[in-house]
């Protein structure tokens, strides 16, 4: 090997360069088309894949997590709402009872001053019949005092004779 | 060694037909380990696949190492095919050692100096090429008086020392193995059947050998050439 060295270039096998300039050259032209290409290619489309699925991971996963936050407002506000609407309610019942109390309440009492009128009303027409029976009563005995002289036993016969009649009468009445 | 090789004169040149047909082989041998990888490309890689993209990974992590700036994407096939095909050839006389009629006609093509510094040639021509590309022909030259000017000579000379040693690093480990292999040959054939036996895990354990500085050696000529080139591309 030395003696090819050494041996100058009148003998060095140039050619050789050549062959394996032109082979080098071949090989990678073959290897670029038939194995680089393609690969580094899908290489390429491959990591281009992932941080396109990572990008839209992050973008669902920002949609999940607005529309978890819109689920849950929706949910807090529907609570408040049921809350509201019940308190509501109360308050409605709480009146309609105060006012039907009160209505009762003034129903009983005009009932009641009704009545009371009513028992007035009932006791002065006694009252005037009583009167105007008395009157009558002692038109009578005035009139049988007039026509009838009378001594006194008489007239204690006539009085109890009338006391006897008024008893009967008002056992009759 | 005294190998003997067949020369053929074609258009004024010279050829060793020992050179052409082993660098021919690795190279169909390249071809067809990637070809027969890359055979069913999807989305989901299979197990060929996968091979593939390791491999694209390691050389292009060593182009990344070279240009931390990620702009020497565009030598990552430059180093995929020099790593496999100098792994390959590197390989290739560890498993056949051809010769008829005491020619030789299968061997590392790396085995011979010529070939490593064709391959020299070509990663230190491209740096070359994309330094002139880059600054122009005139910031090019005035490169080499960077960082100051009494460097010129210095820097002059490291272009072929690197030239040299990134040729002749390979070439020297490849053949000091391959001369190795050969030398424990030697030996099997030489006392009859007790060196054979006693031989033959000696060259067994000096190929596993050979085959771990094989690829240590792809892995060394394709950083450097990285880094010849990157180097090449900025201002000191």
């Amino acid at each position: 090997m030395a003696s090819l060295l050494v041996l100058g270039a009148s003998k060095i096998a140039l050619g050789d360069m050549l062959f394996i300039l032109i082979s080098f050259i071949l090989l990678s032209l073959a290897v670029k088309h038939y194995a680089w290409g393609p690969v580094t290619k899908m290489m390429d489309a491959r990591s281009e894949k992932i941080s396109g699925d990572l990008d839209y991971a992050d973008q669902e996963r920002a949609r999940a997590d607005k529309l978890g936050k819109e689920r849950e407002e929706a949910l807090k506000n529907s609570r408040a709402e049921a809350i509201e609407i019940v308190n509501k309610a109360k308050d409605n019942g709480d009146s309609q009872k105060k006012t039907i109390v009160a209505d009762a309440h003034s129903e009983a009492e005009t009932v009641r001053t009704k009545a009371k009128q009513d028992a007035e009303k009932a006791k002065q027409d006694a009252m005037q019949d009583a009167q105007n029976d008395i009157a009558n009563l002692s038109l009578e005995i005035a009139s049988r005092v007039i026509s009838k002289e009378l001594n006194a036993d008489d007239q204690k016969s006539l009085v109890d004779s009338y006391i006897k009649e008024l008893t009967v009468n008002n056992e009759t009445k | 060694m005294d190998d003997k090789y067949k020369f053929i004169e074609f258009l004024g040149l010279k050829f060793n037909v020992a050179n052409d047909l082993s660098a021919l082989v690795s190279a169909i041998l390249v071809f067809i380990l990637v070809f027969s990888l890359s055979r069913k490309i999807t989305m989901r890689p299979g197990k060929a696949q996968n091979v593939l993209e390791w491999m694209i990974d390691f050389t292009d992590s060593i182009v990344k190492s070279a240009f931390p700036d990620g702009s020497g994407s565009r030598f990552s096939l430059y180093a995929f095919v020099l790593f496999l095909f100098i792994f390959v050839s590197n390989q290739l006389g560890l498993i056949f050692q051809i010769k008829v009629d005491g020619f030789t006609y299968i061997k590392s093509p790396t085995t011979n100096p010529l070939i490593t510094m064709s391959l020299a040639l070509i990663s230190l021509m491209l740096a070359h090429y994309y330094s002139v590309k880059k600054f122009g022909f005139g910031t090019y030259l005035s490169n080499y008086a960077r960082p100051v000017s009494f460097l010129l000579p210095i820097n002059l000379l490291e272009e072929f020392t690197n030239f040299l040693t990134l040729s002749l690093r390979l070439y020297g480990n490849i053949f000091a193995g391959e001369v190795l292999l050969a030398l424990i040959g030697t030996v099997a054939k030489s006392f009859g059947l007790v060196s054979f036996v006693v031989a033959i895990p000696v060259e067994m354990i000096w190929q596993g050998f050979s085959v771990f500085i094989g690829a240590i050696q792809a892995y060394v000529f394709t950083t450097l050439s990285m880094v010849y080139i990157s180097r090449k591309m900025e201002r000191e």
